[in-house]
């Protein structure tokens, strides 16, 4: 918990003060894989939510803040430091969210209600399906009855057969099989870019 | 119970955008995204049907809705506490999956957690981390 208070003193002092936070503090980085709690005290009881933890869509953008409604329709200001990592099918830079994309984020709960991003996760979806067809970079997936048609991105896309590294290879992907996809949502559609299919090998 | 090593990823479940809009609140009905939860795949004798963890060889413990679990990113040694408020993996579609980092390795899903506490331990764009679980 004083690590918790001293980051949130250290972020409220950044955002009143500078425009920009660096990357790394005296705290550690605020990089995604080193943002996350640190080991010891859990702040928020199991099962409850968390209040430095946001989900929705964005309405709208200005200055370094994304206004987002939740799914549950509470109304979110998360505020983007130079240190806030993004990923929207791949690590990315602010200027590449839009106005209607969805995304989850984790940081901090200033004093004035705003959330101090650490990471944001824009469009970011899991999902667990079967492969119904394979064509010309494209995965037609069946997600819970539903056809959710997968994107592969040159340059971007990967597959992991049961633990092998990353590759860009996706031959051994089979109709029928299942698979679970880490991609990012295309707005208002059936539609998801891959970043990576899981599969059996 | 001993703690139970294998892999973990994240759901979604609640009211969401995207494709998981239809995720609805979970086997046990209070699942939401924003929560520290988890899914268990024995958390009911139908559930067990469905999940069948068995049949990878994993012994696993029936606990049911609210029930609390400690889970820990075997990457990093980062843990969190959650309740059970959905049924899954499913375990048995995934027998023999390993996912590992450097030497550390799990075989098998045990738990799915939500993203928000998924997002405590490890990164979303992570999709699946080795992990233990532990009830204590």
């Amino acid at each position: 918990m004083t690590e918790n208070l001293d980051r949130r003193r250290l972020l409220t002092n950044a955002v009143v003060g500078s425009a920009a936070l660096a990357g790394a503090t005296a705290l550690g980085s605020l990089a995604p894989e080193a943002a996350f709690a640190a080991p010891g005290e859990q702040a928020v009881e199991p099962g409850a939510p968390d209040p430095n933890f946001a989900e929705g869509r964005i309405t709208g953008i200005s200055a370094g803040m994304l206004f987002v409604t939740g799914s549950d329709l509470a109304l979110w200001r998360i505020r983007i430091t130079g240190g806030t990592s993004i990923w929207k099918l791949r690590p990315t830079t602010f200027d590449q969210v839009a106005v209607g994309d969805g995304l989850y984020a984790r940081g901090l709960r200033l004093p004035d209600g705003t959330l101090a991003a650490d990471s944001v996760w824009v469009n970011i979806v899991n999902v667990h399906a079967h492969i119904a067809a394979i064509g010309r970079n494209l995965l037609h997936l069946d997600h819970k009855g539903k056809r959710i048609v997968g994107h592969l991105v040159p340059g971007t896309s990967a597959a992991r057969y049961n633990n092998t590294p990353a590759v860009s290879d996706m031959s051994m992907l089979r109709v029928g099989k299942h698979v679970q996809v880490i991609g990012a949502w295309v707005p208002d559609t059936n539609e998801v870019e891959i970043a990576t299919v899981y599969a059996a090998a | 119970m001993a703690a139970l090593t294998g892999t973990m990823s994240w759901f979604c479940c609640g009211n969401s955008w995207g494709p998981c809009g239809t995720a609805g609140h979970g086997a046990c009905g209070t699942c939401n995204s924003g929560s520290y939860q988890h899914a268990w795949p024995n958390a009911s004798a139908a559930c067990f049907n469905i999940t069948r963890p068995d049949t990878c060889g994993i012994s696993m413990t029936r606990r049911g809705c609210g029930f609390r679990h400690y889970t820990t990113n075997r990457c990093n040694g980062k843990r969190i506490g959650t309740t059970i408020a959905d049924c899954g993996p499913q375990t048995d579609l995934w027998c023999g999956e390993r996912a590992c980092c450097g030497s550390v390795c799990g075989t098998n899903r045990i738990v799915d957690l939500t993203p928000a506490a998924y997002s405590q331990i490890a990164s979303l764009s992570s999709g699946l981390q080795p992990c233990s679980v532990d009830s204590v």
